[in-house]
């Protein structure tokens, strides 16, 4: 059973990680790569403050989020200048350099060695300890995303959003600023990223920076590309399909060492798969085509 | 309502826009011609904050345009329709022209969590709104139709209806009827005539297509080289003789 709800647990976090890069890739048009930096920052943010200044987790992670928003802030200024393959760039650029940074500031960060020992979670006397209790909490900061992303891509704001994926000058030339708009969304994006990244470092106790490479940002996109953009439905279709994948190949009785090649195998395949078959993904409004 | 004085305009080595002064009149369509490289692009990229001049200045009702950026140039009051047809394809047509008016509270992302009930207001008069324009240019069936479904001439429609959404006084119509079957030209023309008697608006138009200067046109400026040839009644410019060189040879 508790397999099963870990399983839970850790969609749930992709699926806050995929809904807040949705709002960058299928409402902005904006392929950012550096998704896995907001999601270690803001677990380093919290797991530091619960660890070394006592924070509850509860204090510890609006912290998270405004640390993760101010971030995107200055990430996005000197970015958003730069359009298509060129914007990703920078975002690349800005997922190594905070990897880098989480791995060498070893006085802070601890460096590779990682930070042991997070708390867990408290509310009024009440302490989510077991796996059961992270997947309701990590269920009540999902309906929060999905809340918060619907209401957000409904308005006139996610209106404007899908204008500038559509056509940027147009926009500009019906008066928006567009600039501000892709600020904004990189700062909601950047700071929602903080949400699931606390929630994980207090749910496993420990992180390193390993769980917040280059890799975890292709992967978060691979959701997206596979559950489709645009819409709510896609990233959440897509967490459960991308993290459920894998899973089967435990009852293929898959050597461990050889598990984790196959499951990335899996994953360049279905990338692929869905670029030349379905641009769109399964539920998309928006495709990459 | 919009004056240009001594306007200019290099690329590299191009002089693109060579000392040009323009006046566009209140509620009359006046007309940019020449052939093609003449600069009357660069014109309407200048007055629509695209492109920076190098020297000169613009008036807008008094007020000087020099070094707005685009999308406050865009709230002042002028709007631009491209060359190229642009739509937001995968929008709605009623979604295309909502997002033409601006000040709508529900575009900061703050609004539609604090303020909901003002922009639901807005909303509600926003769409009213939109869909007036739409069937204003015929497009009243079209409303819940995506964009990109609508027909290169329907598209053109479209872009009128946004054009006219959010009170823009001034028009920019770059070579509005280019790709457009001549069924439908007729009815292009027609609803620019509409939007200047009836709505009050000021056209500035590029058109390549003389038999349509001739029918919409009150004021004519020929451009050449960057510089402006000649101007006046649209019969008076096209009769001399450097029009007729530049678009027929002889």
């Amino acid at each position: 059973m508790n397999y099963v709800l870990h399983i839970l647990v850790m969609i749930e976090i992709y699926l806050i990680l995929g809904l807040s890069l949705n709002l960058l890739l299928g409402y902005g048009g904006l392929f950012s790569l550096a998704h896995a930096a907001f999601y270690g920052v803001g677990a380093y943010i919290s797991a530091l403050l619960m660890v070394n200044f006592g924070f509850n987790f509860f204090l510890a992670l609006p912290v998270a989020v405004i640390g993760c928003m101010l971030l995107a802030l200055l990430v996005a200024l000197p970015s958003l200048r730069l359009k298509g393959d060129y914007f990703m760039l920078a975002t690349l650029a800005f997922q190594t350099l905070v990897f880098t940074i989480l791995y060498n500031w070893v006085p802070v960060t601890r460096g590779p060695y990682g930070v042991s020992g997070i708390p867990q979670p408290q509310l009024a006397g009440f302490k989510v300890a077991e796996v059961w209790q992270f997947a309701i909490l990590g269920a009540v900061f999902a309906a929060a995303a999905v809340a918060l992303f619907r209401k957000l891509y409904a308005s006139p704001y996610g209106r404007v959003l899908k204008a500038i994926r559509d056509d940027e000058l147009l926009a500009v030339s019906l008066g928006k600023n567009t600039t501000r708009f892709k600020v904004t969304a990189f700062m909601i994006s950047g700071g929602v990223a903080a949400l699931p990244g606390a929630l994980f470092a207090a749910y496993v106790s420990y992180i390193d920076p390993t769980s917040f490479t280059l890799d975890e940002s292709i992967f978060v996109v691979t959701l997206i590309v596979v559950g489709g953009a645009g819409n709510l439905k896609g990233p959440i279709i897509g967490a459960f399909i991308v993290l459920l994948i894998p899973e089967c190949l435990r009852f293929l009785n898959i050597p461990d060492t050889v598990a984790p090649n196959v499951r990335q195998i899996i994953y360049g395949a279905l990338i692929v798969m869905m670029m030349r078959l379905r641009p769109r993904g399964i539920m998309g409004d928006y495709g990459f085509d | 309502m919009l004056e240009l004085n001594n306007i200019n305009k290099r690329f590299g080595g191009l002089k693109a826009v060579d000392d040009v002064s323009l006046y566009f009149t209140e509620r009359k369509i006046s007309a940019l011609i020449g052939p093609n490289g003449a600069g009357k692009t660069t014109i309407f990229n200048i007055i629509s904050g695209f492109i920076r001049p190098d020297g000169g200045t613009m008036l807008f009702r008094s007020k000087p345009l020099d070094g707005l950026p685009a999308w406050k140039v865009a709230s002042t009051g002028i709007g631009r329709m491209f060359q190229d047809n642009r739509v937001f394809g995968k929008l709605t047509c009623l979604e295309n022209v909502l997002l033409a008016k601006n000040g709508n509270p529900g575009e900061s992302p703050l609004g539609p969590f604090f303020s909901s009930g003002k922009v639901r207001d807005f909303e509600r008069r926003n769409a009213e709104e939109a869909s007036k324009w739409l069937a204003f240019v015929g497009l009243g069936d079209k409303k819940y139709a995506p964009a990109e479904n609508l027909s290169y001439g329907q598209q053109k429609l479209l872009s009128f209806a946004r054009l006219m959404a959010d009170g823009r006084e001034l028009l920019l119509l770059d070579e509005p009827t280019a790709g457009v079957n001549p069924a439908m030209i007729g009815e292009i023309l027609a609803l620019i005539k509409k939007i200047v008697k009836e709505a009050g608006k000021t056209v500035v138009i590029i058109e390549h297509n003389m038999s349509v200067i001739l029918e919409i046109a009150d004021f004519v400026y020929f451009m050449d080289d960057g510089r402006v040839e000649t101007f006046g009644a649209p019969k008076d410019v096209l009769a001399d003789e450097r029009v007729r060189e530049a678009y027929t040879g002889l």
